[in-house]
């Protein structure tokens, strides 16, 4: 599978502050990758310095195996939309993608109504771009990216100021884009739940380093269903559990706290068979931890 | 770097304010010739409905000629330079967009001018008082002019594509072609060398063209390409060099 993108000690430093610490990443064509991260933890320095908008105080980027000036020509391959879209004001969806279309040398005219299409924004023929909601104006940037049939797509926040039914279309778009292109895509958004939805891999940033990089299915692991209980006595706990239930899957979390992740529909047996067995229940609950939970307890912090 | 050109054309001609520029400047180049040939006409004491006054007024019109330019320039560098991202996030060279935009706006400042001359020189020599060396002299002069006011023009684009605020660049322009030559003349009571350097400042330049042009001694200055070329050339490096490493959000 092709490398998209990759980077050797890639580092950022704004006036003696290390924004960025040493960054190796790699990805692979075909991922959806997420990447997550409080504000000001190097989200959008990251993606910057992907575009050539930041020049990296030291390190390498590698975009499709090439280094250099040659990366730089690889940014063809792919699609941009960094922190707000940014367009001519005065110009129209029509006129500002056409601009582009000879900007990137694309022969097809009709290309700039197809992805307007694809976007939604093809009925808007007159409005002009300042006059745009935050939503329309997000369309365009992934219109834009999508002009040149790219093989990769790299979005900070696309998802800002839409609403309910324009989130849907584009995880769908993206999905289908990803599914039926093998578009790959990186992306970031602080709405995490989209982001579950969409990404196949989670990579979380905390002051400018990488504290985590997963996969869904492993992370699906870490932060699946549970039944929580707390007791005097885990020990015994444990040792009755394992005679009524052989396959029983459970940690022993600190404080001789038990967490199990099956069985959880048999909840009532299980409390039942700790009373009757003279277990002391002093705490008996069912939680899951979701990505916005999972992230916090990551970087540290209370969920909303 | 074709690709970025057309592009960027699109937009320039798409610019209202440009357009509406150029026909400002050349109505203001008619309207000047009007009202001396009103005056020549109504006043027979006048002494200015003369075809080398009128001339003398864009020879002598420094701060006018450096504000067109800047108008011509920003048509391409203006506040719209957030959309650069885009361009280099496609992977076009930051040189490619520092040249395309240089020789599109100069090239569209090149036509008007070249325009506007011609159409000085037309309505000068119809309705004005003329004599036999007026046309010879005015173009003498503004060949000494070009290079001078060509590297203003540098000036301004490596200063907006460095995203130099408006009112420093007034600031940079006004001292180097408004006060240099003062200033150095200052200095020069004080250290020899900068007697030389007096000698090739633009404003100090452009005030003897002016002086010769008036005088009818007008003649081909090399001091002014040689000024003019230093200038460009200090200009473009400054601006590849620092605009190649600058962030663009």
């Amino acid at each position: 599978m092709e490398t998209v993108i990759q980077t050797h000690q890639l580092m950022k430093t704004f006036k003696d502050v290390q924004v960025i610490e040493p960054l190796d990443f790699t990805l692979r064509q075909g991922e959806i990758c997420a990447l997550i991260g409080r504000n000001g933890a190097g989200k959008s320095t990251i993606f910057k310095m992907l575009s050539g908008q930041l020049i990296p105080t030291s390190g390498e980027i590698r975009l499709f195996g090439k280094t250099g000036n040659a990366a730089g020509e690889m940014r063809g391959r792919m699609g941009f939309l960094v922190e707000t879209p940014a367009f001519f004001p005065n110009f129209t969806a029509v006129q500002n993608l056409e601009y582009y279309r000879l900007q990137r040398g694309i022969v097809e005219k009709k290309r700039v109504r197809e992805v307007l299409g694809i976007v939604g924004l093809a009925h808007e023929k007159r409005k002009k771009f300042r006059e745009y909601s935050m939503g329309m104006k997000q369309r365009l940037g992934i219109a834009l990216c999508l002009l040149s049939h790219p093989d990769c797509l790299v979005l900070d926040e696309p998802i800002n100021g839409l609403d309910v039914e324009g989130i849907r279309e584009i995880r769908n778009l993206l999905v289908r884009l990803n599914e039926e292109q093998q578009i790959t895509i990186f992306i970031s958004s602080h709405i995490l739940a989209e982001l579950h939805m969409l990404a196949t891999r989670f990579v979380f940033l905390k002051d400018g380093a990488i504290v985590e990089d997963v996969s869904k299915e492993t992370l699906q692991t870490k932060s699946r269903k549970q039944l929580v209980v707390a007791m005097d006595d885990s020990a015994t706990a444990a040792r009755l559990l394992e005679q009524a239930y052989p396959d029983i899957d459970y940690r022993v979390l600190p404080d001789g706290v038990l967490a199990i992740h099956n069985h959880i529909d048999q909840s009532g047996d299980i409390n039942r068979l700790l009373l009757t067995n003279g277990v002391s229940v002093t705490e008996f609950r069912v939680e899951a931890r979701n990505l916005e939970e999972y992230f916090l307890g990551l970087v540290g912090g209370e969920p909303a | 770097m074709m690709n970025y050109m057309k592009s960027e054309q699109y937009r320039l001609l798409r610019k209202k304010s440009l357009h509406l520029t150029s026909l400002v400047c050349l109505a203001l180049i008619a309207a000047a010739a009007a009202v001396l040939a009103y005056f020549q006409r109504t006043d027979p004491t006048f002494p200015y409905g003369t075809a080398s006054f009128y001339y003398s007024n864009l020879l002598g019109g420094t701060v006018l000629v450096l504000i067109v330019i800047f108008l011509f320039n920003s048509s391409l560098t203006g506040r719209d330079t957030d959309v650069l991202k885009n361009a280099v996030s496609f992977g076009i060279r930051r040189s490619t967009i520092y040249w395309s935009k240089l020789l599109l706006t100069l090239g569209y400042f090149l036509i008007i001018s070249v325009v506007g001359v011609a159409l000085m020189i037309a309505l000068g020599e119809t309705m004005l008082a003329t004599d036999s060396g007026s046309v010879r002299n005015f173009l003498t002069a503004l060949g000494n002019m070009a290079p001078i006011a060509l590297s203003a023009f540098f000036f301004i684009h490596s200063m907006k594509m460095m995203k130099v605020g408006d009112v420093y660049v007034f600031i940079v322009l006004l001292v180097v072609y408004g006060f240099s030559g003062y200033l150095l003349r200052i200095g020069a009571q004080k250290l020899d060398a900068f007697r030389t350097l007096y000698d090739y400042a633009p404003d100090t330049l452009l005030g003897q063209n002016m002086m010769a042009f008036m005088g009818q001694t007008v003649q081909f200055n090399a001091a002014c390409w040689v000024t003019g070329v230093i200038l460009s050339a200090a200009a473009i490096v400054i601006g590849v060099t620092k605009f190649s490493k600058q962030t663009i959000d």
